[in-house]
């Protein structure tokens, strides 16, 4: 429903309200006025209203607070981790003079639209139209309690605009990029938490710990009655029970300040006075009846005198009890002016009490102020602990400063403050107060809060009267005695003087402050839980994948036989997730040559799985060592998702040995296929030559297939040419390594690619790796070529004799075959004069031009 | 008053296979307790966060494959570390006297100032125990190291073992968090520094993608 009607009966004539969103469940309305005239003097303004009902007429909101959007306003979108959520509501920090608040805007158009008006309000601040109003969703009392303890900061993550637009001369491309950016990003809270560069952990924490703030602050208050009286050296002549014992309950504790207890020399010169004692027990005489109290300390520097008396029942829960004073009078260290203070322990809270009299004299505010300053500086209460540096004041949860400050009331004639005061006007008269204009100057007492004064000045008075000051001096009257306070969680009661006591020239003042307490079992109790929660989110947001098996046999792995096996991940973690094999030490790749893992890494969303092929190849290059056992099919992969867990994948299996990929020499010595040796036996092979029978010739599975090519092929067209079939080719590789059958399997060209790949697979060329560089020197001579060749070891020289001379036959049925010297030359150059390095063309030239001196020659 | 910084370390759980490492990180981390024995394989880890001497300390723990087949691997997760639990099962005569095995590992694979602690698990399986506990106070003095014994699942010295595992690392990097008192920063990283100073692959080698992270 539309709440601008109720905004609208609280307007002026020329203002105009157009939209109002609302949200329900909160008391607040924001408005956006912006003046009618295009010229006009007067700021765009946010007003704030407090509503009760459902805000239907003007009678139903009432005027909070007013922002103008003025030159040092400012306005940045806060990100909350936890309210990064679609549909969450935008927060925005509103800064404005030394004020900021947070403003809570429900999502949708009435948020963007009212943060849009603001910031055109801002960047032109002017316009023609009177715009709108949203809705908000926090409350003012809130907002003021925030304000009051500075806790507001503690309530943003990221400020997007770093506060340079106070200056006032940040574009309006500036603003726009902040409405733009006030839109909503979608987010996972737990993926923000796990980068570390946005810190947002502490800052979580700590918003947690806001949230939970109730659960271990304000469970118990603690009311300090606290006063202070500047007796003029007169001893007590009358009750002070209508200062000390005007609160309707019994405070918890009392701190009573007392300045000028003694004006004598000797109180002066040896700091011993009657009467400490005397007004001591006047306090106790008049503290409230309906308790009984202990007192804590007493601590005295000349006529400056603190008393702490605590409630009986809490005394047990005081500790650490210091007592300090400092003297700022004459030569900056005597006595007559000064502090004292006391410091104690209140369950967890560390709180210091202060008494001062600062210097007197209407135009020695600055002395004052240096007097403040010294205080804070020199006062140190020792610690416990030798090894800890001295406490200052300031390093306490909470201050308490109470005493004759003697700040005066400036820039006004003594009639103008009188009549001021008989009018109770006191807030025009705190105007002139050199303490309000020192403290807005942050001159003194910074951080320190002081309540509204709604008494009349304290001093000067004629003794025994309530008259002002009728000497000779006339003085002006004055705000001497003042309380202040400092710390999280203070509310002030009352702050009131007693003008019924009339033994001075002052007049005592008191102040009841609440102390909320906080209650350290139950905040570290919330801390720990918030950060036992963090740790959890954070150990459930680690990536994690399921794998469908973490071990893989291959059984009967054989030569460039493909096999492969799926391994299937899950993504069961809370984020998605990014995988990869990653690398072992001491080792070129992620795995072993003859596996790899298809996908090797990717992208799995959350809930997402992704299939990853497993395949093993064995090839020339990596059959060497796998036929004699000298490695096995082993590996274990490392298997990374990137900042989670490693998982290690194992892949075992066996190979069958084959003919492929194992050197001539052995292979002579092979009468029996080869995978009817043990293991054993081809590594004892392999190690030591075995010279039991005269080895072969030639290796009989050449033999098998050069014999079977002669018979069969010899006419077959495209002979070398024409590629096999892959399962032929798998079946005379079988056929070779199990047995010696009459004929091999398969067609003509499988079994001719068969001879080609056996010749490829051989570890070492049947023209050995160092005979290469003298074949292609020699390569234009004939006999420089068949040189070569005859120093071949017996079993290369064969092979090579034997291949050469079946080529000549082939050669000789070209008709049919339609090969040639070249063509030959070509396919066999390359798979019997390896290069041991890359070979470039010129080479490949000059073997060819090698190996056809072979091919031509008419003998061998 | 909570210090404002975060001190980041890794700790790793060694020992044999069954001794009860993830169960000590279970419980450590999540209070939890699984008897059923499911091997670890690969690396694992948690993170923890908890105050020691007022520094909110973040503890990242690593637990490991115990199955020797592994070893090879887990070995080069050691350098990353401050802090190792070496870990045996009072009920395993066996997982005690591979202690040594272990322990000759981490003084060749992890950094020289890694602080190292032994701890006896399973402490509540009394009828079953092979391994007296003067046994294992020799072995921890012989090495100049503290000894727990604990039980993951009556949650008996498991804080405490942590806890001090922690302290230690924590002194032993006393030098480098007395610096960040005096510096701005508010987050010291031993993890981090270690690997601005090149100790860790990524990045590094030309090969590139090994990350032990």
């Amino acid at each position: 429903m539309d709440q601008s009607v109720a905004i609208q009966e609280t307007l002026e004539r020329e203002e105009n309200c157009t939209i109002v969103s609302f949200f329900c469940s909160h008391a607040l309305v924001y408005g956006l006025l912006i003046p009618e005239k295009k010229d006009c003097l007067f700021e765009t303004k946010i007003f704030i209203y407090n509503h009760r009902r459902m805000a239907i007429t003007g009678d139903d909101v009432s005027l909070e607070d007013i922002i103008p959007i003025s030159l040092d306003f400012a306005v940045v979108e806060v990100f909350c981790v936890v309210c990064l959520i679609l549909g969450a509501d935008t927060r925005v920090r509103v800064s404005y003079c030394e004020e900021e608040l947070e403003l809570r805007l429900p999502f949708g158009s009435h948020s963007r639209c009212f943060l849009t008006e603001v910031n055109r309000a801002w960047s032109g601040r002017s316009s023609l139209r009177v715009i709108s109003l949203a809705p908000a969703s926090t409350t003012v009392g809130k907002l003021n309690q925030h304000r009051k303890t500075g806790l507001l900061s503690d309530f943003y993550f990221v400020e997007i605009n770093r506060h340079s637009s106070y200056s006032g001369i940040s574009s309006r491309e500036d603003r726009d990029d902040l409405v733009r950016s006030s839109s909503h990003t979608p987010s996972n809270k737990a993926q923000i938490l796990t980068m570390p560069q946005f810190g947002l952990r502490d800052t979580l924490i700590r918003c947690e710990l806001l949230k939970n703030e109730e659960s271990y602050t304000y469970l118990e208050n603690f009311s300090f009655f606290l006063g202070t009286y500047n007796v003029n050296g007169q001893s007590p002549k009358e009750s002070l029970r209508p200062w000390l014992s005007c609160t309707l309950n019994p405070p918890d504790m009392y701190c009573v300040g007392f300045q000028e207890l003694d004006l004598s020399k000797e109180a002066f010169f040896f700091n011993d006075t009657p009467k400490e004692l005397e007004w001591t027990k006047a306090v106790s005489e008049a503290l409230h009846a309906d308790a009984k109290y202990a007192l804590v300390k007493i601590v005295r520097l000349v006529g400056i005198m603190l008393i702490f008396f605590v409630k009986k029942e809490h005394a047990e829960f005081i500790s650490e009890v210091e007592a300090e004073t400092v003297g700022t009078g004459i030569m900056g260290r005597m006595g007559n002016k000064g502090a004292v203070a006391i410091r104690f322990c209140f369950h967890n809270s560390d709180i210091c009490v202060v008494n001062s009299h600062f210097a007197a004299h209407i135009e020695e505010y600055e002395r004052r102020n240096q007097d403040y300053k010294d205080i804070c500086s020199r006062l140190q209460f020792r610690q416990l602990d030798p090894t800890q540096p001295p406490l200052t004041i300031m390093k306490h949860n909470v201050v308490l400063w109470i005493g004759d400050l003697n700040y005066r009331i400036s820039d006004l004639d003594v009639d103008n403050v009188k009549e001021l005061i008989s009018n109770k006007d006191f807030e025009t008269l705190h105007t002139y107060d050199q303490l309000k204009r020192q403290i807005d100057k942050e001159a003194v007492f910074d951080g320190f809060l002081e309540g509204d004064i709604d008494f009349q000045p304290t001093y000067k008075y004629d003794t025994g009267s309530d008259n002002w000051d009728t000497s000779e001096k006339c003085r002006v009257p004055a705000w001497c005695d003042r309380i202040l306070w400092k710390g999280k969680n203070i509310e002030q009661k009352h702050y009131h003087s007693h003008m019924a006591l009339k033994t001075s020239d002052h007049k005592p003042v008191s102040s009841m402050l609440i102390v909320g307490r906080i209650n350290g079992e139950a905040y570290k109790k919330t801390f720990e839980d918030i950060v036992r929660n963090i740790d959890k989110m954070e150990n459930e947001c680690i990536p994690s994948v399921s794998l469908s098996q973490r071990e893989f046999d291959f059984k009967d792995v054989k030569f460039m036989q493909h096999k492969a096996q799926t391994l299937s991940l899950f993504n069961d973690g809370q984020v998605p997730c990014q995988f990869e094999f990653i690398q072992k030490p001491n080792e070129p790749t992620y795995c072993k040559p003859w596996l790899t893992a298809n996908p090797y890494k990717g992208f799995i969303a959350q809930g997402g799985s992704v299939d990853i092929e497993l395949e093993i190849f064995v090839n020339r290059t990596t059959a060497p060592e796998l036929n004699f056992g000298k490695q096995m099919i082993e590996d274990i992969l490392v298997l990374h998702l990137e900042r989670g867990k490693d998982y290690f994948i194992s892949v075992t299996g066996n190979y069958l040995p084959s003919c492929y990929g194992t050197p001539i020499n052995l292979l002579c010595q092979l009468r029996e296929p080869i995978q009817d040796m043990t293991q054993e036996t081809l590594r004892k092979l392999v190690s030591i030559v075995l010279n039991t029978e005269k080895p072969l010739d030639i290796p009989k599975e050449l033999w098998m297939m050069v014999d079977h090519l002669f018979r069969n092929a010899i006419k077959q067209e495209d002979i070398f040419q024409q590629p096999g079939l892959r399962s032929e080719l798998a079946e005379i590789r079988d056929c070779l390594d199990t047995g010696m059958p009459d004929s091999l399997p398969g067609s003509n060209h499988s079994v001719a690619e068969a001879l080609l790949l056996f010749l490829d697979s051989l570890p070492e060329p049947v023209v050995p790796y160092h005979f290469y560089q003298q074949c292609l020197e020699s390569c234009s001579n004939a006999s420089q070529c068949e040189k070569v060749i005859s120093m071949l070891p017996q079993c290369h020289q064969n092979v090579f004799n034997y291949l050469a001379a079946f080529l000549r036959e082939l050669l000789k049925n070209s008709a049919s075959n339609r090969l040639d010297v070249n063509i030959l030359a070509t396919i066999f150059a390359s798979l019997l004069l390896r290069s041991p390095m890359k070979q470039d063309f010129a080479e490949k030239r000059k073997t060819q031009e090698f190996f056809q001196h072979f091919l031509i020659q008419g003998s061998s | 008053m909570a210090k404002q910084y975060d001190v980041l370390f890794r700790l790793l759980l060694l020992g044999d296979s069954g001794v009860g490492k993830t169960c000590l990180l279970c419980r450590f981390t999540d209070n939890e307790f699984h008897p059923s024995h499911i091997s670890t394989i690969g690396v694992d880890f948690k993170m923890k966060t908890v105050v020691i001497d007022g520094i909110k300390v973040r503890i990242q723990i690593w637990d490991t494959a115990g199955q020797e087949r592994y070893q090879t691997i887990t070995k080069q997760y050691y350098r990353r570390a401050q802090g190792i639990f070496l870990v045996y099962d009072i009920t395993s005569e066996r997982s005690f006297q591979h202690i040594m095995k272990w322990a000759s590992d981490v003084d060749e694979y992890a950094p020289d100032k890694v602080q190292k602690i032994l701890v006896g698990n399973k402490s509540d399986e009394v009828d079953k125990r092979q391994v007296a506990t003067e046994q294992g106070v020799k072995l921890a003095k012989a090495y100049g190291m503290d000894f727990f014994e604990t039980s993951a699942f009556t949650n008996h010295n498991i804080t405490e073992s942590f806890t001090r595992l922690a302290e230690q690392v924590l002194a032993a990097n006393k030098k480098d968090l007395d610096l960040l008192r005096m510096s701005v920063n508010d987050e010291l990283n031993l993890t981090a520094l270690e690997e601005e100073e090149g100790l860790c692959d990524s990045g590094t080698g030309d090969q590139g993608k090994g990350c032990w992270c």
